[in-house]
């Protein structure tokens, strides 16, 4: 495994510049993303895992996201700033980034072949022909059965899981650096996640690529992470290797999140849940983020905000952390008398 | 279809008939004519019979290819089609050009220009441009270019200025409408989720915005362009009869007025069957441009 | 101690969020409220109630009867004395005779529009509700009217009963309610699927109550909006239509009918089409206006669409 580090993030800010004001929706989050390797961000909707990888490819809708501090670090030099010309040579050949639902992320007024060959010339100086070897290339490569039909197709004609290999196709067809793949499966049957999965895991492997994974599933997490970097309302609060984020959670956000992992050999009969609800980010607690929904909340949670730490091995934000078999499922209150009353 | 023509075609041929007031022959029979003359006049036009009567006649006439005779001039009704038709197409289709050319970079320029002052200007000129009835703008334009500055002609055909102020006064309209939909078209199109990837792909913009998002927003105004063409059949009734332009609209107005009845007949039955084949067209070329329906 | 501490943080953070989510404000005062703030609707409904306004009280108000004529007093100009706008050819004052054109055209496109949205919305609820036959034989009519230029069947139908009014509100009507059955019967077709019908079925409610009490509200909406743009459509046919001789007849000062009299005296007093002209223009833009404030505030999503 090399130690190069593709893709570097330092303390960026995301902010929405709303009617209502200003909204922060992406804190201080630091990662590196390292060639050959998998980093997962993690976390329920609205966390802000999107906009980070949004943020990142300076894809933001603006008006009205903008990143408003910190810096992207390509190969050593900040793109946070850069011109959109320089961003847009850089999209596509050197940072790709493939979306959720294939469909929609494809024109279905054109055929894939013209997709492909479209995202090759954009960034090279080919012939038709060349471009269209190149793209019955690729397809292969994610291994699209009959990809010279194929080229034919309009997005509609296809599955879904063929769809997302399209859009896997393009995105690496140029051999890129860094990956940043946004909730890739979840529009996808289960068997065929797996397969998607495998792909990305593969590609990486041949090519080293350093993959960002955006998901809320932790199920994809392990089948493919090296590292996780569990995020909170716009912070992230835990990072570490996949497997000591399993083994060992250390963030109570984290922990409740391994929880309500329904397990096939469940002891309780009831699904622990996080009580309460992702903050309002107009209004968001004074201190620690998570101290509303904690189980192990103290004073000074309310009074201070936690940085990021090292611990054990983790990097961790939190200022009262436990060890993981704390938590259970609570069985809720039945009131029997009504069951018997039939 | 062909079930609509036919009924439609009996409706007008007793419609017609039953409308108070007679043929005026063209000035052969006025309301002062005694009864005498006037029974002369339809006996021999064959108007004194029972109307069916009459309207079989009629079929009859048409099988064998004989469309009749005005009754205002005694031109045979297949010369008329010729010239009047022909002058209708053109002054139509320079209508349509006109308003397309206009109204599609206008309305894509006012999606991307969002709430600037183009779009503004746009949405004002097109709502403008709905505003105002195409007779009176008509006469606001003959009254300048016309009698001010005697630039254009006000009436006749069919020398090049003559076609410019009537082609421009029928467009009026369709453009204003097309702009909108063309605007509003691209302003759904944009929010579309492939646009991000495309971006993604580091297309350049111009390209995501012409190449991608127009094909897409095209979709439905292509298709609308079968409706849009039998609108303009009723506008040009208007516009022809104003500027005294001799295609189908104006012959149509004037033939009913004057209870030309072969004529009024014919050619409101051929205006009938044209909205009908545009309407029939602007279906078709829906599945024809839209991939996701021609290669089901 | 530390356990109260905390207790008590929390209870004060969440009241805050409490008032924050009491502060959202009901469906229907979201709506009222945005029609208010929105320029386009205040702007629109501005002009038409004016108008409106006029056409009911005008002609009571105005200065001569419209159809007096004065030779000696033919072809003044606007500002003349004691004929604010001047008078025509055969002498009688324009602005009256504008006051009651202004109410004829309210009164066709007003009456027309009401006419043809009532019946639309009826046969678009049916058709979108029932599918089956009932939507078969409505539609089949639907897209049949839908595309046919309104002024063509205005003149086929004139020419079969002769000229006036009473053509042209038929011909407006018979045509104009296809668009409101259309986007009704589209409405409808949607909303059936969704879950509050089948819940209302579920409850054991009947057709009539569904299609009155859930559906009709959500269409509402959309139905205004059309209505605005088709009274617009309505007046500028009438106006048309008498135009070119075929609706309104002398004496009665339709808009129309005063542009085409006008016409023939552009060169030396254009006013006398011009002006009726003008008031077409203003009342329609109002109404454009209107339909496109009322679409801004009923459907957010194309907020700046026109």
């Amino acid at each position: 495994m090399s130690a190069d580090v593709a893709l570097e993030v330092k303390g960026l800010h995301t902010t929405l510049f709303l009617r209502e004001g200003r909204v922060d929706v992406v804190r201080n989050v630091s990662f590196q993303l390292i060639d050959g390797e998998t980093l997962a961000l993690v976390g329920e909707s609205g966390c802000g895992k999107t906009l980070t990888a949004l943020s990142v490819i300076r894809l933001l809708p603006d008006p009205p996201a903008r990143i408003t501090a910190g810096q992207v670090l390509l190969d050593g030099s900040d793109i946070s700033a850069v011109p959109e010309d320089t961003m847009r040579s850089l999209r596509g050949d050197t940072i790709s980034m493939v979306f959720q639902e294939p469909l929609t992320s494809l024109d279905p007024v054109f055929t894939i072949g013209d997709q492909i060959e479209e995202a090759i010339t954009a960034h090279r100086k080919v012939s038709r022909r060349e471009a269209r070897d190149m793209a019955v290339d690729i397809l292969k490569e994610v291994q699209i059965p009959s990809p010279e039909q194929r080229l034919g197709d309009y997005p509609h004609q296809l599955s879904g899981g063929m769809r997302q290999r399209v859009m896997i196709a393009m995105a690496l067809v140029l051999d890129p650096k860094v990956l940043i793949a946004d909730e890739p499966t979840t529009a996808l049957d289960v068997t065929i996640q797996a397969q998607i999965l495998e792909l990305i895991r593969a590609e990486q492997e041949r090519r080293q690529l350093a993959v960002l994974l955006i998901t809320h599933n932790l199920a994809v997490v392990s089948q493919v992470a090296d590292r996780v970097a569990v995020m909170y309302a716009g912070e992230i609060v835990e990072e570490a290797s996949a497997s000591e984020i399993f083994a060992n959670p250390r963030h109570p956000y984290t922990q409740g999140l391994l929880s309500s992992i329904p397990s096939a050999a469940g002891e309780s009969r009831h699904l622990y849940t996080i009580p309460g609800r992702v903050p309002d980010p107009r209004l968001l607690p004074p201190a620690c983020l998570f101290a509303p929904r904690c189980p192990y909340v103290i004073s000074r949670c309310w009074q201070d905000h936690p940085a990021l730490e090292a611990s054990s091995g983790h990097l961790l934000r939190c200022w009262n952390p436990q060890p993981f078999t704390a938590l259970r499922a609570v069985e809720p209150e039945v009131d029997r008398s009504v069951a018997t009353s039939e | 279809m062909v079930l609509i023509l036919a009924i439609s075609s009996v409706v007008i041929f007793y419609a017609l008939r039953s409308a108070p007031g007679g043929p005026s022959g063209g000035g052969v029979l006025s309301p002062l004519s005694s009864q005498e003359v006037r029974q002369a006049y339809e006996k021999r036009l064959g108007l004194d019979q029972p109307v069916y009567t009459q309207y079989f006649i009629y079929l009859s006439h048409i099988a064998t290819g004989d469309l009749g005779t005005s009754l205002v001039n005694g031109t045979p009704i297949t010369e008329l089609l010729k010239t009047h038709a022909r002058n209708s197409l053109i002054l139509g289709l320079t209508a349509l050009l006109i308003s397309y050319l206009i109204a599609i970079p206008l309305g894509v320029l006012a999606a991307v220009k969002r709430n600037t002052w183009v779009d503004q200007l746009a949405m004002g000129g097109a709502i403008l441009g709905m505003g105002i009835p195409n007779f009176w703008l008509a006469l606001i334009l003959v009254y300048f270019f016309s009698l001010r500055l005697g630039l254009l002609p006000s009436a006749g055909c069919c020398d090049p200025p003559q076609l410019i102020m009537p082609a421009l006064v029928l467009a009026a309209e369709g453009t204003a409408v097309t702009t909108r939909m063309t605007r509003s078209s691209m302003l759904e199109h944009l929010r579309d989720d492939f646009v991000r990837a495309l971006r993604a792909k580091g297309l350049p913009e111009w390209q995501v915005i012409i190449r991608h998002v127009l094909r897409n927003a095209l979709i439905p105004i292509i298709s609308l362009t079968g409706l849009r063409l039998g609108w303009l059949v009723g506008y040009a009734l208007i516009v022809e009869t104003i500027f005294r332009w001799p295609g189908v609209g104006y012959l149509l107005v004037d033939s009913v007025l004057r209870r030309d009845y072969p004529v009024a007949q014919f050619f409101s039955l051929l205006l009938i069957f044209f909205v009908l084949l545009a309407n029939w067209f602007a279906d078709i070329a829906y599945g024809l441009v839209n991939p996701r329906i021609r290669v089901a | 101690m530390a356990d109260l501490t905390v207790l008590d943080e929390k209870a004060q953070w969440e009241a805050r969020v409490e008032r924050l989510w009491a502060t959202r404000p009901s469906r229907w005062r979201d709506a009222w409220y945005e029609l208010r703030r929105n320029k386009l609707a205040v702007a629109g409904s501005s002009i038409v109630v004016f108008f409106t306004l006029v056409a009911i009280v005008g002609p009571a108000l105005a200065p001569y009867d419209y159809a007096k004529q004065v030779l000696s007093d033919a072809l003044l100009p606007p500002l003349s004395k004691g004929h604010l706008l001047g008078t025509d050819e055969l002498g009688r004052d324009l602005l009256s005779r504008l006051l009651l054109g202004i109410r004829i055209s309210m009164i066709v496109g007003l009456g027309t529009t009401a006419i043809a949205l009532s019946v639309g919305t009826v046969a678009g609820m049916l058709a979108g509700y029932y599918r089956g036959w009932v939507d078969r034989i409505i539609n089949g009519f639907v897209e049949l009217v839908w595309g046919f230029p309104l002024i063509l069947i205005a003149v086929l139908l004139i020419g079969a009963i002769g000229p006036g009014l009473t053509g042209v509100v038929i011909a407006v009507g018979f045509v104009n309610w296809a668009g409101f059955a259309r986007i009704v019967r589209g409405e409808v077709f949607a909303l059936r699927e969704k879950e509050f019908v089948a819940a209302a079925r579920a409850l054991g409610k009947g057709d009539l109550e569904i299609m009155a009490r859930h559906l009709l509200p959500n269409v509402v909406g959309s139905a205004l909006v059309m209505g605005s743009y088709y009274i617009a459509i309505a007046i500028i046919a009438e106006a048309g239509l008498s135009f070119i001789g075929m609706g309104a007849q002398p004496p009665l000062p339709s808009l129309g009918q005063m542009i085409n009299e006008g016409s023939g005296y552009m060169l030396l007093n254009h006013w006398l089409s011009t002006i009726p002209g003008i008031v077409i223009v203003l009342l329609v833009l109002g109404l454009n206006v209107l339909g496109d404030g009322l679409r801004d505030v009923l459907d957010p999503r194309l907020k700046g669409v026109s």
